[in-house]
C-alpha cells in the first residue's frame, strides 16, 4: 500500500461527494491546524480526485474506497466522524512529529 | 503508523461504491448549478401570482430559468464532467434538442444526453486528433464540435426526449398514487437509510428533484423535495446523543447540531447511526412523521433546498406553507429523538474511550462487510 513521509507532504486534499459541502468544511479545520506546518489543504469531489494536486488524501470511511480507486498510488486515510476525529488527530500528530504516513 | 485503518481494498468494487459513483455522477452535474436554482426559487417564491410580492413583469423570467436554463446548465456540467470544456459545449447544445422535444422541466433528460454527447465527442476527437494537419485543429475542431452537436441535439429531439417525457409521466402518476393513498411517508423506509449509507445526494439530485421540478412548474410547490432534506430526523438523534450518548461523543454533538440543522450539512450525523446502526428506526419514524404532516398539512416547497438547512428551507418556501413546513420539521426532529433517546437508553452504552472504539469497528466492519 502507498506511503508517504511526512515532510514530503505539502498538499492534503479532503474528498467529498460533490467537493463542496461536507470536504469544504474539514479543510478549513484541518487548514487551520497545519497552517504552521507549512501545509496547504484544499478540498474536491471524490470524482476528480485524479486531476487534482496532492501529496495526500482524506476522505470519510464511505468513499475511501472510491478515493483508492481513483487514485491508487496516493496514500488515502479515512476518517469516521466529521468533527473530532481520531484518524484526524493522529494524521495530525504524525505530520507534526514528522513520522512516515501509510495507509494500510 | 500501522494503527491507520485500511482505506478499502481498490481492487474490490462493493455494490455500494457502483451505486454510490453513479448518483455522485448525477449530483455532480446538479450541485454545482445550485446558486441558480436558488435564483429561480426566490423569483418563483417572491413574483408569481401566489407569490409574496406578485409581479407579472418579473415573474415572466420563472418559465425559461426552469424550461431552459437549469436543463441546459445540467447538460453543460455533464458533458464537462466527460470531455472538459468541448464536453461542456456540447452537452448544452444537444441538451436543447431535449427540451424543445418536450413540455416539461428536462432535467432528466438533460443528465443522460449532456454526458452521452460529451462521451460521443470524446470519441470522435480520439479518432480525428492523430489526422489533423498542422493549421487546421481548430477548423475541424470547431465543425467537428458544431455537426456532432446538431446532430445530438436531433437525436434528442426525437429520441431521448420523448422516451424520458414517457417515463417521467409514469413516475409522475406512481408518485401521485402515492400522494393520494397517503402511502407517501413509507418513502422514509427506503430514504432514510440510504442517506446513512451517503447516498444522500444520489437520492435527492438524481430521483427526487427531477421529479419535484415537474410537479412545481405544474402546481407551483412540491413534496418531493422534503423527502430527503427534512433536516428534522438528523436534528432529534443528534439531541439525543447529546442527552444520551456515550459521554465521549457528547462533547462534539452541540457543534455538529449546529453544522446540520443550520449549515445544513446532513453528513455530519450519518458516522453518528453508522455507531448504533439501530438508530436509523429513529430515522426513518422521524422521516415519516414529517412527510405525513407535509401531507396533511398540503405544504411543498418551489426548489431543492440545499444544502438541506433550515434557512435554505424557509427561503424556498411558498407563501402560506410555513405552519406545515416548520411543524412538519419540528414533530419530525422530535419523534426522531424520542425514538433515538429510547434506544440510546435501552442498549445502556459505557462511558469510557474503550466503548467507542469498540462501536467504531463495528461501524467499520459494517461497512466493509456491505463492500465484500
Amino acid at each position: 500500500m502507498a506511503k508517504v513521509s511526512a515532510d514530503s507532504v505539502k498538499n492534503i486534499v479532503v474528498a467529498c461527494e460533490a467537493g463542496m459541502g461536507s470536504s469544504v468544511m474539514v479543510a478549513k479545520q484541518l487548514a487551520k491546524q497545519l497552517k504552521a506546518n507549512g501545509i496547504e489543504v484544499t478540498h474536491a469531489p471524490v470524482n476528480q480526485l485524479a486531476s487534482t494536486t496532492h501529496d495526500l488524501v482524506l476522505c470519510h470511511r464511505s468513499l475511501s474506497q472510491r478515493a483508492k480507486q481513483a487514485v491508487p498510488e496516493s496514500v488515502v486515510i479515512a476518517f469516521d466522524m466529521f468533527l473530532g476525529d481520531m484518524n484526524i488527530a493522529r494524521l495530525v500528530g504524525a505530520l507534526q512529529t514528522g513520522q512516515d504516513i501509510s495507509d494500510d | 503508523m500501522a494503527n491507520f485503518i485500511p482505506a478499502g481494498d481498490g481492487t474490490h468494487t462493493g455494490w455500494r461504491a457502483a451505486v454510490q459513483k453513479f448518483g455522485g455522477n448525477l449530483a455532480g452535474m446538479v450541485i454545482p448549478n445550485i446558486g441558480a436554482f436558488i435564483a429561480w426559487g426566490l423569483l418563483t417564491a417572491l413574483f408569481i401570482p401566489t407569490g409574496w410580492l406578485p409581479n407579472e413583469d418579473l415573474s415572466s423570467m420563472v418559465g425559461p430559468m426552469i424550461i431552459n436554463l437549469l436543463p441546459i446548465l445540467i447538460g453543460y456540467t455533464g458533458g464537462r464532467l466527460v470531455h472538459g470544456q468541448r464536453g461542456a459545449v456540447i452537452g448544452a447544445i444537444a441538451t436543447v434538442g431535449v427540451i424543445v422535444g418536450t413540455a416539461i422541466p428536462m432535467f432528466l433528460g438533460a443528465m443522460l444526453i449532456g454526458p452521452l454527447a460529451a462521451w460521443v465527442l470524446k470519441k470522435i476527437d480520439e479518432l480525428l486528433d492523430p489526422r489533423t494537419p498542422v493549421g487546421f485543429e481548430m477548423l475541424i475542431g470547431n465543425f467537428s464540435l458544431g455537426i456532432t452537436g446538431m446532430l445530438m441535439a436531433i437525436l434528442g429531439y426525437l429520441g431521448i426526449g420523448p422516451t424520458v417525457n414517457a417515463f417521467s409521466d409514469v413516475l409522475g402518476r406512481g408518485v401521485q398514487t402515492l400522494i393520494d393513498t397517503g402511502l407517501l411517508p413509507l418513502a422514509s423506509i427506503l430514504i432514510e437509510p440510504a442517506k446513512i449509507l451517503f447516498l444522500n445526494n444520489a437520492i435527492n439530485h438524481g430521483v427526487l428533484a427531477p421529479i419535484g421540478v415537474i410537479q412545481a412548474e405544474e402546481m407551483g410547490k412540491s413534496i418531493m423535495f422534503m423527502l430527503e432534506t427534512n433536516p428534522g430526523p438528523g436534528l432529534g438523534i443528534l439531541l439525543a446523543f447529546w442527552l444520551a450518548g456515550p459521554k465521549i461523543l457528547r462533547g462534539s454533538a452541540p457543534g455538529a447540531i449546529i453544522i446540520h440543522f443550520l449549515g445544513g450539512i446532513h453528513e455530519i450525523y450519518f458516522p453518528y447511526v453508522l455507531m448504533k446502526p439501530l438508530l436509523v428506526l429513529a430515522a426513518i419514524a422521524g422521516g415519516a412523521t414529517g412527510v405525513a404532516v407535509f401531507l396533511v398539512t398540503g405544504v411543498g416547497l418551489v426548489a431543492t433546498p440545499s444544502p438541506g438547512s433550515i434557512f435554505a428551507y424557509l427561503a424556498v418556501t411558498p407563501a402560506g406553507n410555513h405552519f406545515g413546513v416548520l411543524l412538519g420539521i419540528a414533530l419530525s426532529a422530535a419523534v426522531s429523538f424520542v425514538v433515538a433517546w429510547t434506544i440510546l437508553k435501552a442498549t445502556g452504552s459505557k462511558d469510557d474511550a474503550a466503548d467507542l472504539e469498540a462501536a467504531q469497528a463495528k461501524a467499520r466492519a459494517m461497512k466493509t462487510g456491505a463492500s465484500e
